[in-house]
């Protein structure tokens, strides 16, 4: 353990891991309550647009892809409350139109390469101090805003109708929520990766809901599994030279069948 | 009985979906104190008339008044109370407890960051003792019977200590023995605490002892001011759809 953390890179990792668990599962929590998993999945493959501009032009793909993210969010929050569209309908073009977007724009600017890869499903090594320090500032702004919301965002998340009857702005909260999972996951994928991010976001949640209890400790209980499943899984990335997105997940889908098992009615 | 404030003032409204006429031509008013029942056939515009006078649906022509304010202007909304028909049916997966619910109705009047303040605990704590439910606060929703469900949801719309309870159906999905206790609650919020009830109903012979005034909606609307010669006039018998007749709800002599 002390061998792992003398390196420079594996610190700057837990760091980024441990703010991005803390990110994922409070934002998941009311993700998953609004029954909106696959937002996070559209939202990462959004993200990668915005990847694969900084990478092609030349930006800094972390930007961009939380620029893209967040006009992505809102353009899904517009389509759903302006047409009368299925929401799981709208999230799936998007998904499918970034994707496809994002692997044009690579292909045209030849930057198909392991760069663009490690953004696909993450890497430890990829996390440097500059993506560290951008994911402390933007994410405590976007914990702070759920956290200052928390009590509206369950309430729209428990019934929309009844809280916007109880004076509640709902449009607007509901922009601020997509907003802040798209800064969320943007943040997300250098660690995770953005065909996995989701997983992060939605897995501790629905473990912790198997539990029965209240709002509150159900979404401490998902963020604490959400941190046990990156620190372990970027230890055992570390030792057994693993990806370290795909070992996060495999760790939280672990916490998840326990949970199920043991909570079996 | 007097009544000077009209909480919901309602004029010439019309309301169409897709070319369909769902609501033609209703004006009626609501005022401080009553308890008024509002029936019709399933499909007759009781439920989208309930959303109007709530600002979920924008009607198509026609004014709305709350509390003398254009519906456009008024911001007090936690001073309607509003239980929705799909009460008491809650999502059993939802992680609740009665307590965080019945809170819920304090969450409009709290500033930012800010926990629950004295005032708030004692609302929510009021509203659950009016409900009986006090003693299941720590309880999951998703656990209760429906009865008990639909306690927990009026008394979240009581804890921000409404002038007006707004009730659609919420008792589908509940025995008859706990249907008689939340009639004989409701009536009692109306006579004691002064709350005015609108309560979209098919019970209404059971209480008809209770309300005031009877609202027949089926696209239009037919007022009565006296409910129990109401339910035999040929009028609302054609409205309804059905031959209406009265079934007298006997009170039980203690």
């Amino acid at each position: 353990m002390t061998e792992m953390l003398s390196y420079d890179f594996m610190q700057r990792a837990f760091l980024a891991g441990i703010l991005i668990a803390t990110l994922a599962s409070i934002s998941g929590t009311f993700v998953v309550l609004k029954r909106y998993s696959m937002i996070s999945e559209t939202l990462a493959h959004s993200a990668l647009v915005g990847v694969a501009v900084g990478l092609v032009a030349g930006f800094n793909p972390l930007w961009m892809a939380v620029v893209v993210a967040i006009t992505s969010a809102w353009l899904i929050e517009y389509l759903r409350s302006s047409f009368s569209l299925y929401s799981d309908a709208i999230l799936a073009i998007l998904l499918s139109g970034s994707l496809a977007i994002a692997v044009i724009i690579v292909s045209l600017g030849g930057a198909f390469n392991n760069s663009l890869f490690s953004y696909l499903f993450g890497s430890i090594l990829a996390v440097s101090y500059e993506d560290v320090v951008t994911i402390l500032v933007f994410g405590t702004i976007a914990l702070g805003l759920l956290l200052a919301f928390s009590k509206e965002l369950y309430f729209i998340a428990y019934d929309e109708e009844v809280a916007q009857t109880s004076g509640v702005k709902v449009k607007l909260l509901n922009f601020l929520l997509v907003t802040v999972v798209a800064i969320i996951i943007a943040l997300s994928i250098r660690v995770v990766g953005s065909l996995l991010i989701g997983a992060l976001m939605v897995i501790p949640t629905v473990s912790a809901l198997q539990y029965r209890v209240g709002f509150l400790n159900t979404a401490l209980i998902s963020l604490a599994f959400a941190l046990i499943s990156v620190l372990s899984g970027m230890t055992l990335s570390f030792y057994f030279s693993l990806p370290s997105g795909a070992t996060i997940v495999l760790c939280v889908l672990v916490i998840f069948v326990v949970s199920l098992v043991a909570n079996k009615k | 009985m007097k009544f000077k404030v009209p909480i919901f003032d309602v004029k010439n409204l019309n309301f169409n979906v897709r070319g369909q006429k769902v609501l033609l031509n209703i004006s009626l008013e609501i005022f401080n104190g009553e308890y008024v029942a509002i029936i019709g056939p399933n499909g007759g515009g009781k439920t989208t008339l309930i959303r109007m006078l709530l600002g979920l649906e924008t009607p198509t022509n026609g004014e709305i008044r709350i509390f003398g304010k254009k519906i456009k202007n008024f911001k007090q909304w936690q001073q309607i109370g509003y239980v929705p028909q799909r009460a008491s049916h809650v999502d059993a997966n939802f992680p609740a407890t009665v307590l965080d619910i019945v809170s819920m109705g304090r969450v409009s009047k709290r500033s930012l960051f800010s926990r629950m303040s004295a005032e708030d605990k004692e609302a929510v704590r009021d509203a659950m003792l009016k409900m009986d439910i006090l003693d299941l606060k720590d309880k999951m929703v998703g656990t209760l019977s429906g009865g008990q469900r639909q306690r927990v949801m009026i008394a979240r719309a009581l804890a921000s200590k409404p002038e007006i309870l707004i009730l659609d159906e919420p008792n589908t999905g509940v025995d008859m023995a706990s249907q008689k206790s939340f009639y004989a609650l409701l009536a009692k919020l109306n006579k004691e605490e002064k709350i005015t009830i609108v309560f979209i109903t098919h019970d209404i012979g059971v209480i008809a002892d209770d309300i005031g005034r009877l609202f027949t909606i089926n696209q239009k609307a037919v007022i009565c001011n006296n409910p129990k010669e109401a339910l035999s006039c040929e009028e609302m018998t054609e409205l309804y759809g059905i031959d209406a007749h009265l079934v007298h709800n006997h009170k039980h002599q203690h």
